[in-house]
């Protein structure tokens, strides 16, 4: 939509008067929930397949360790796999409630583009939705509490998102506070505490975005025997929970709540049940992506983590801007920041801000699985033209 | 004894199913609940 608005001109596509493209909402609500009926439809189809499945629709609530109640229907498990996953987490602001906002999930679901959005969190969900309802053409408002969005990525890598963001129209506000919420004629409004002083912004929508917790409501897990360590569900590192036939995966148990790490969590829960094989999770090299343009993705630890983990550190860099590919498809922005150790080498961390990022890490990611260094990306032949020349470039630039 | 199972998988998203398929495939009778939609949000 904002490339044919903005930019067709730019690659030579006539006819298009940017005034008079628009952005049916529930027309592209319609086609992503055509995609994700398809992709349930597989779903249903597999499980049916599988003769060792039953599937039920419904509330599980334990009564005990191994009595669930599912929708008033008692069954017995002799284990259980919480995949309960994680919603939005309450946050403690005077009027939010009353005023009435919109998580994740109904920013998904709108019928219609607000004219004006208040964003509140700095986070992943934060830019994300924020860049996309601003490209949509909703004016977007945005509050972090963050001195920059996404803080705990590279400085410079977020320093720039937050620039490219500001570019696009949204109006990023970060060091801030929302103290306030409330609705009035119509418009909702926040009181934020920023440099010191108080200020009102009003918008059609508030979306909140400030971190996830356990789904846990109305499980029945002090029945079961399970403990919560704070705000997620307690577990070892075969993904135990302190009921001894009761495990748990993915985002229930914080830390790194990214869907690839519940796919990669499953398996291993139940081979450790059905086979008893005490497996630990891995968590060594687990990639991450926020879904901007550019994108951002990340392994690994930053420079600032790698030093105050006491390595002396050597820092390899490319940028984008210096790719034939990315100028030829208009996104020469971003680069590839690689950390490795001075001494062995060994490949600490991987950063990109840039076109395809979200592909981009994964050499990264492969080469420090194997806790290699970044030779074999700088020494191996790339394709020309193409964006995985700048992640080599940065490995060359390590040496 | 059709509704006693050796495993319940709690959720079907994208950590639920793969944990359901993995311990179906190793044999065990499997049981799996979930209350909104499958796949995850």
């Amino acid at each position: 939509m904002h490339l044919v608005r903005d930019r067709a001109a730019e690659f030579g596509v006539r006819g298009i008067d940017p005034k008079s493209v628009s952005f049916d909402m529930s027309a592209a609500v319609a086609r992503k929930d055509t995609i994700v009926s398809g992709i349930q439809t597989e779903i249903y189809k597999k499980l049916g397949r599988n003769k060792n499945i039953t599937f039920m629709k419904g509330h599980a609530e334990f009564t005990s360790p191994v009595d669930i109640r599912i929708d008033g229907k008692m069954v017995t498990a002799a284990n259980s796999i919480l995949a309960i996953g994680s919603k939005p987490a309450p946050y403690a602001i005077p009027g939010l409630k009353e005023a009435g906002f919109i998580t994740n999930y109904e920013a998904l679901k709108l019928e219609e583009l607000p004219n004006s959005m208040i964003v509140i969190g700095g986070g992943y969900e934060g830019v994300e939705f924020a860049q996309m309802y601003a490209r949509y053409g909703t004016a977007v408002t945005m509050f972090g509490r963050a001195p920059r969005v996404m803080p705990k990525e590279e400085p410079e890598l977020s320093e720039k998102l937050g620039d490219i963001l500001r570019e696009e129209g949204v109006d990023l506000h970060t060091s801030t506070e929302v103290v306030r919420a409330g609705a009035e004629n119509g418009a909702r409004f926040v009181l934020v505490r920023e440099a010191g002083s108080e200020r009102r912004y009003e918008a059609e929508v508030l979306l909140l975005a400030v971190g996830r917790n356990a789904r846990v409501e109305n499980l029945g897990l002090s029945e079961a025997g399970v403990e919560m360590d704070g705000p997620y569900v307690g577990a070892d590192r075969c993904l135990r929970t302190s009921a001894s036939n009761i495990w748990s995966l993915g985002d229930a148990n914080g830390g790194l709540m990214f869907t690839h790490r519940a796919t990669y969590d499953g398996p291993i829960a139940a081979l450790n049940i059905v086979k008893a094989l005490g497996r630990e999770v891995d968590y060594r090299v687990v990639p991450k992506a926020i879904f901007t343009e550019p994108t951002l993705a990340s392994v690994g630890l930053t420079e600032a983590e790698a030093k105050a983990q006491g390595h002396k550190v050597r820092v390899g860099t490319a940028d984008f801007a210096g790719s034939g590919r990315a100028k030829a498809i208009g996104l020469p922005v971003g680069m590839v920041k690689l950390i490795a150790d001075d001494g062995t080498g060994e490949l600490l961390g991987g950063h990109i801000l840039g076109p395809r990022a979200d592909d981009l890490i994964h050499e990264v990611v492969t080469a420090m699985y194997n806790k290699g260094s970044a030779e074999s990306i700088a020494k191996s032949i790339h394709v020309h033209p193409t964006l995985s020349e700048v992640v080599k470039r940065a490995a060359k630039a390590l040496r | 004894m059709s509704d006693a199972y050796e495993v319940a998988v709690i959720g079907a998203g994208q950590g639920g199913l793969p944990a359901a398929h993995m311990a179906a495939n190793l044999g065990a009778k499997v049981l799996l609940v979930e209350d909104r939609e499958v796949g995850g949000t």
